[in-house]
């Protein structure tokens, strides 16, 4: 990784989480150990669960009189708030790209009568609601609020979204796309996916436990995050601030089952092996897992399986925390929320525990993290994702020393 | 590291042409009349024909899967079959599926909302639920195949099966994958139509049995395309088209951001991959004359990809290679609004 034109730097991140606009908040907020998740009777008659909301959400003008979404909305203000200290006349920031990934996307628009007369719903004010239904709608918006003109797209692989856009932009970055790259997801909790996972009873009805033996359950919460990608020699060309270093990433699939992830985790294991390999490192390196860690019992053991493959041959068991256990699982916007708070904890050497967590699943190789926060000097750590469908991301940042 | 180009081995596709391997027959095929739901007059698209995925491909499953999953799968198996590839003899955690979508599963999610409005959204199906995930295609592609390299679903505004195939073609290029399955369609559902229909965008066709010009506007299309990817020479199998770079930008200085990519070549063959909707009056043959040279041969969009609004890219090309174009450099070339462009750089046997 020594060539600076090969090199993938993150220099900016913009946040909006349960906590409120800004990493600041986010972080504050994680080292106090505050849960987000609250019980939440109004998304829909007869929903009755916990979930994590954004509440005031800063005012943002629909610009050219296209309608946002909600999850449009989030992702233009992580998108903001993560180039704050950016030239936004430079060439090199006009001429950049943007990879945003969603799954719930503009359905938190629609209302369920387009299912029975879809012509009169939309002239009862309902087409320009369902123009933010396509998936590129996202990205496009983020495109044109920071007027940056490079290839655009959104990536929707069901949870695994936001960790694949990073890649994805990573991907591009290094073939020469764009001078930088903006990537990271967006999800607005809606009726859809919330009666979706109900019905699946997916939902655990009290906060979330993740890997914890007596886990019920995932949460669902809302928010975005956006980082911005560029080379070390672009970013040191315009004298940027390098937060992190993208050391590695890989994708996989289980390819064992629609949504149930594969018993034995070993996609996820290779996918965690193929980052490494990608940033040279070894298992005995990696200082803290980000997990995918939704809480439900299919995911968590499948997830501590996994480990088991990709981090048998460290010295001692690695330590890993799920951090949905604060404000829930974001969905496409998860990935990029988790790479965002991967990066704090290598920035603040902050490894962030598993909230609610006593009873933990056994596992030989794994160092649940609970309890306090644990601080220790991180030069290397690692983000999970996994979805519906299969699909598995890792991510694996250093400092920018490292 | 060596650069691995990448190349087409295999096509496969569902759509109004029917379920076919390799390249379609340059027959024109007309708009059908709309049955599936009730209509107030006539109304019309590019329809799939509906045939049994089982009778094209033995022992194939889709009962309960949105369409554009049934497809996907269909048009992977013909695509896959096309380029002579025994998957028992590959690697298939080398193997990547990147599918392109506008919509999603847009039947299943209408199906969904419907269930929400006649019992509750605490009364919606836990069946349907999974099947209505954007990636839910390209899932069932790697679980029927079992591949288990990079699933990826991205969506492009106009550009989404450009930027799919310049993905794919980077996993390759850069190892990440040794193989693609790139697929890119959608399907027409009511609501979709009458969003198309509410919001003025279709064609007088759409209304009409009488034959209007071929170019007065938008008449949807449905339908799955895929492509196999290889790197170039990694096996000894026929190749349809190199694929020697590509871009997609949002806006900026198409010509010159082309040029570059271009680096020199000057491609003596123009491919227009223009969709139907009304942003299709960017002036894409303009673009293609200052790269390279007005008298180059242009061949324009056929209406039946041009439907296909978000992801008519891949249909687009396979038409075009079912020209039978001859060899040398070619351009596939899209634009949108004022200065969006899709580009990808091709070298044809």
């Amino acid at each position: 990784m020594s060539d600076i034109h090969k090199t993938v730097v993150v220099t900016g991140i913009g946040v909006v989480s349960p906590y409120g606009m800004g990493m600041g908040r986010l972080e504050a907020g994680m080292l106090s150990g505050k849960s987000c998740l609250a019980p939440c009777h109004d998304l829909y008659p007869g929903f009755s669960g916990s979930t994590a909301q954004v509440y005031e959400l800063p005012f943002l003008a629909t610009g050219t009189g296209s309608h946002l979404s909600r999850t449009d909305r989030l992702a233009a203000l992580a998108a903001l708030d993560a180039v704050t200290d950016f030239d936004h006349k430079c060439v090199a920031f006009r001429e950049s790209g943007v990879v945003m990934a969603t799954t719930v996307g503009g359905l938190s628009e629609i209302d369920p009568e387009i299912g029975q007369d879809s012509a009169e719903w939309y002239r009862r004010g309902g087409l320009s609601r369902a123009s933010t239904y396509p998936v590129a709608h996202v990205a496009v918006t983020v495109a044109e609020r920071l007027g940056m003109r490079g290839p655009n797209c959104a990536v929707s692989v069901a949870c695994a979204s936001g960790a694949m856009a990073i890649a994805l932009a990573a991907n591009l970055l290094l073939d020469g796309a764009a001078p930088m790259m903006l990537a990271g997801g967006s999800d607005a909790l809606c009726p859809f996916t919330l009666s979706g996972f109900n019905s699946l009873q997916a939902l655990d009805p009290d906060p979330c436990r993740p890997f914890d033996r007596n886990r019920r359950g995932l949460n669902l919460g809302e928010g975005a995050a956006a980082l911005v990608l560029e080379t070390l020699a672009g970013a040191r060309q315009r004298g940027a601030n390098v937060l992190a270093v993208l050391r590695g990433w890989a994708m996989t699939n289980d390819a064992s089952h629609p949504t149930a992830p594969h018993k034995q985790g070993i996609g996820l294991a290779a996918c965690m092996r193929s980052a490494m390999e990608m940033a040279e490192c070894g298992p005995d390196e990696i200082g803290y897992v980000n997990a995918h860690g939704t809480g439900t019992p299919l995911n968590d053991v499948a997830e501590a399986n996994a480990y088991e493959g990709a981090f048998s041959e460290r010295s001692r068991p690695v330590p890993v925390s799920s951090t949905k256990s604060y404000f829930g699982h974001c969905l496409g916007a998860a990935g990029a929320l988790e790479a965002a708070i991967t990066i704090t904890a290598i920035r603040c050497g902050a490894l962030f525990p598993t909230l609610r967590l006593t009873n933990p699943i056994e596992s030989q190789s794994v160092d649940w993290l609970r309890g306090e926060v644990r601080r220790q000097p991180l030069p290397l750590a690692m983000s999970v994702s996994a979805g519906f469908g299969g699909s598995n991301a890792a991510l694996i940042f250093g400092s920018e020393r490292a | 590291m060596t650069v691995r180009l990448p190349a087409i081995t295999g096509i496969g596709s569902v759509s109004p042409h029917g379920p076919l391997a390799g390249l379609i027959p340059t027959t024109s095929v007309q708009p059908d009349i709309i049955a599936a739901w009730t209509t107030d007059g006539v109304r019309r698209a590019f329809l799939v024909k509906k045939f049994s995925p089982a009778s094209v491909i033995p022992g194939l499953k889709t009962r309960r899967l949105d369409r554009v999953s049934a497809w996907a799968l269909v048009a992977s198996c013909l695509a896959i079959q096309d380029a002579g590839i025994d998957l028992t003899e590959v690697d298939r955690s080398r193997v990547a599926v990147v599918c392109a979508t506008g919509f999603g599963c847009a039947e299943l999610t209408e199906a969904f909302f419907q269930c929400a409005s006649v019992n509750g959204w605490s009364g919606t199906d836990p069946v349907t639920f999974p099947e209505t995930l954007a990636n839910a295609p390209a899932a069932h592609v790697a679980l029927v195949h079992d591949l288990r390299g990079p699933n990826i679903t991205v969506g492009s505004k106009t550009f989404s099966s450009e930027s799919a195939l310049i993905q794919a073609a980077t996993l390759i290029r850069h190892g990440q994958a040794d193989m693609a399955i790139v697929l890119a369609g959608d399907t027409i559902t009511k609501a979709v139509y009458s969003w198309y229909e509410v919001a003025n965008l279709l064609s007088p066709a759409c209304f009409s049995l009488e034959p209007v010009p071929a170019d007065a506007g938008f008449v949807p299309s449905e339908g799955v395309a895929a492509l196999v990817l290889e790197p170039a020479g990694s096996r000894e199998v026929r190749s349809y088209a190199g694929l020697r770079s590509g871009r997609w930008a949002a806006g900026g200085h198409p010509a010159e951001a082309i040029r570059q990519m271009l680096n020199g070549s000057i491609p003596n063959l123009i491919i227009r991959a223009g969709n139907g909707a009304p942003c299709a009056t960017s002036p894409s043959d303009r673009l293609a004359g200052e790269i390279a040279g007005y008298g180059v041969p242009i061949l324009q969009p056929q209406p039946v990809a041009a439907g296909l609004a978000e992801t008519g890219g891949l249909l687009h090309l396979i038409l075009a290679l079912s020209n039978r174009p001859g060899s040398g450099q070619a351009l596939l070339l899209a634009t949108s609004g004022e200065n969006g462009f899709a580009a990808i750089h091709l070298e044809l046997p």
